[in-house]
């Protein structure tokens, strides 16, 4: 590849140039698409723009067919997402900003799956351990671990209910329509990401560095808290925050077990009820119609991207090792 | 202080047959032990058995005490690795200091954690009893400290092994002579009672491992250690005494003058370098040499002892290759009924495919059986 002289001077130029020129050129043409209120021109010129780019690549009729393909999931993906941003009323979306109803769902939808984050890291990073280490009847657990990526997330919802509810395995905690059931109900969607996340940041830890830890002279403990455990944090916080997004984007199994919550809410000093925020989302749509339940939806989009560029953040290497590889 | 070894384990990957490791061996106070063997012939299982790492049957003691029936970091050992296994995220300094902070009681877990809870008790009592030094302590923590700072252990260690210049640099940033050294440092840093090597030079290249070998020439002379090593040349030059190991079996124990010039073996012959010649492929010429072991089946002899071109020859062969050498050439030398060529050094090298002659010195010449 390094022999062969390119055709177009699109490598002369920086990778970051040629990538701020690219999304330049689409969002012009997006707004020329919209304002001509013809988006699927748009959809047309991101494949045909790919198409172009895949053969300026040089990788001939293979490169413009990956690129081509390619492009037409971006679109799906993509298009919508910018059609919603472009379709918001801004008023509106300050109205709802401004209601004390969607702070609670905000603040309710932010605070329960941190908790039931925290809750899979504590009891998860243990198991994940364990499992990384290796044990008789560890295809058992595995599979345990994963169910709920499997189970329709209304069904883990039901399961909570019978094992949590009423004459479930925790008489004395009401879970139906409480704080507890639902973080017992995001817990139970979401720890496989952090138990997963944290596993596999302990497999990539060395077993001789614990090795070397224990024979001079530290205790199991001591080993993990200064050696495995520091070297597997970054996977850790990975985890955790995997474990919050999808507590934060989790609908079925909370609609079930806490359709609505009655929680402390700190800034009116009071007990409240609200609803996690895409079951919010949901009902508004319902009785509101589009527009509204969009306006809702974009501020809750934007704290599920505030929380994915932190995610990016601190999946980066950079941030986490000290320059240490 | 003798360690004695004598264990046994059973190691199984998935889809692998399952490999026994058994070893019998001991090492004496200030002695030098090397296993020496082929690559996959167990020693660096039997090294880590003894270290505590793995389930093993059987028993590791000193003179006092069971050592086996104590964790790793009961049995005051240290550990070299073959690919260093320093610890990323600390200093050079923080890994040499990291076993110097802990030691080692038997007392079990709950007296343990009684002590730690009596002196944070203490430190408790202290702070609430003098909040003025506290305070102040509490202020110096926060301004990143004042005052010299406190010197860290195994510095003195670094500087003796010519790297204590790199004490405030992280692992990966080191190249791997240095790297080996500070991991060096880290295992004497805890001053064990006995230090255990696995493999600490064959990551590193010809130069550089040459000039650490030599420093470990020094450094072992003072302290007992088992060194693991599929290099027989290293084997020679550190080892007080040599335990041979193949397929995780012990094969022969003894000086390295009983390994290398009396191998127990035809297998052991080959892997410390030696010739081995069939009794058949010598004819007659047999008698000349053997001390009547009637029931030897072969003749070794070093390739340094082998005489070329010499009158009345115990073999004839034809010159195959000539390989130099630092100050002589390696020539190797076909000879009919032997499967493996009969190697030797000269000076003066033949040129290959010239018939040449060879003769064995009575008094270098050893005999063993399959």
């Amino acid at each position: 590849m390094a022999t062969r002289t390119p055709p177009l001077p699109l490598h002369a130029l920086g990778r970051g140039s040629v990538a701020l020129a690219v999304v330049a050129v689409q969002l012009v043409a997006f707004a020329a698409a919209y304002s001509l209120g013809r988006p699927t021109l748009y959809a047309v010129f991101v494949v045909l723009s790919a198409a172009g780019l895949g053969f300026a690549s040089r990788r001939g009729l293979f490169g413009v067919a990956m690129a081509t393909l390619g492009s037409v999931l971006l679109v799906a993906l993509g298009l919508p997402l910018l059609l919603f941003a472009a379709r918001q009323s801004p008023s509106l979306i300050a109205e709802k900003a401004l209601d004390p109803g969607v702070h609670r769902v905000l603040y309710l939808g932010v605070y329960a799956p941190l908790l039931a984050a925290v809750a899979s890291l504590a009891l998860g990073v243990p198991l994940a351990y364990h499992l990384s280490r290796g044990f008789t009847g560890q295809p058992l657990v595995e599979s345990l671990v994963d169910l709920p990526l499997v189970v329709p997330h209304s069904v883990a919802g039901i399961i909570i209910l019978f094992g949590f509810g009423q004459g479930g395995a925790l008489p004395g905690l009401s879970v139906l329509g409480t704080l507890p059931g639902m973080v017992l109900a995001l817990t139970f969607v979401s720890a496989p990401y952090a138990v997963n996340a944290a596993r596999e940041a302990f497999e990539s830890v060395d077993d001789r560095l614990e090795y070397a830890a224990r024979v001079h002279g530290a205790s199991p403990w001591q080993a993990f808290r200064r050696v495995t455990g520091p070297l597997a944090v970054r996977g850790m916080v990975t985890g955790g925050v995997l474990a919050w997004a999808r507590s934060v984007s989790e609908f079925g199994a909370v609609a079930v077990v806490a359709y609505s919550v009655e929680f402390f809410y700190p800034p009116a000093g009071e007990r409240v009820i609200a609803q996690h925020a895409p079951v919010f989302v949901y009902n508004t749509y319902l009785q509101g119609g589009l527009d509204e339940s969009g306006a809702v939806a974009a501020l809750l989009l934007a704290v599920s991207a505030a929380i994915f560029l932190l995610v990016r953040w601190l999946t980066t290497d950079a941030t986490t090792t000290q320059g240490v590889a | 202080m003798t360690l004695e070894v004598d264990v046994e384990a059973t190691f199984s990957a998935d889809g692998a047959d399952a490999f026994h490791v058994a070893a019998d061996f001991s090492v004496r106070d200030g002695e030098t032990v090397v296993i020496l063997g082929p690559s996959g012939s167990g020693k660096t299982l039997l090294l880590e058995t003894v270290a505590g790492f793995h389930d093993h049957e059987g028993t590791v003691d000193n003179d006092e005490l069971v050592l086996s029936d104590r964790p790793p970091e009961g049995r005051d050992f240290a550990f070299v690795f073959q690919d260093y296994a320093l610890f990323p995220h600390m200093t050079v300094s923080e890994n040499v200091g990291f076993g110097t902070r802990y030691e080692w009681t038997d007392d079990g877990w709950v007296a343990s954690l009684a002590d730690r809870f009596r002196s944070a008790l203490g430190r408790f009592g202290s702070a609430i009893s003098r909040p003025r030094s506290t305070v102040s302590k509490l202020w110096r923590r926060l301004r990143g400290g004042t005052g010299p700072a406190p010197e860290p252990p195994g510095l003195r260690l670094l500087a003796d092994l010519g790297v204590a210049d790199l004490a405030e640099r992280y692992p990966p940033t080191l190249s791997g002579g240095e790297a080996q050294r500070v991991a060096l440092a880290r295992a004497l840093a805890v001053d064990p009672a006995v230090l255990l090597l696995d493999e600490p030079l064959s990551s590193l290249d010809v130069p550089t491992r040459q000039a650490l070998r030599d420093d470990l020439q020094d450094v072992l002379a003072d302290v007992t250690s088992i060194y693991v090593t599929h290099d027989r040349t290293t084997a020679r030059a550190l080892a007080d005494r040599i335990v041979v190991m193949n397929d995780g079996q012990v094969v022969q124990t003894g000086t390295p003058e009983d390994v290398f010039e009396r191998p127990a073996s035809p297998l052991v012959a080959r892997f410390t370098g030696s010739n081995v010649v069939p009794l058949s492929a010598l004819g007659d010429r047999a008698d000349r040499l053997l001390d009547g072991d009637r029931d030897a089946t072969h003749l070794t002899v070093r390739p340094e002892a082998v005489e070329l071109g010499a009158n009345d020859p115990d073999l004839t062969g034809t010159v195959e290759r000539v390989t130099r050498e630092d100050a002589t050439s390696r020539v190797t030398v076909a000879v009919d009924g032997i499967d493996s060529p009969v190697t030797v050094f000269s000076a003066d090298p033949p040129t290959p495919g010239t018939t040449v002659t060879l003769r064995f010195p009575r008094e270098r010449v050893a005999t063993c059986r399959d």
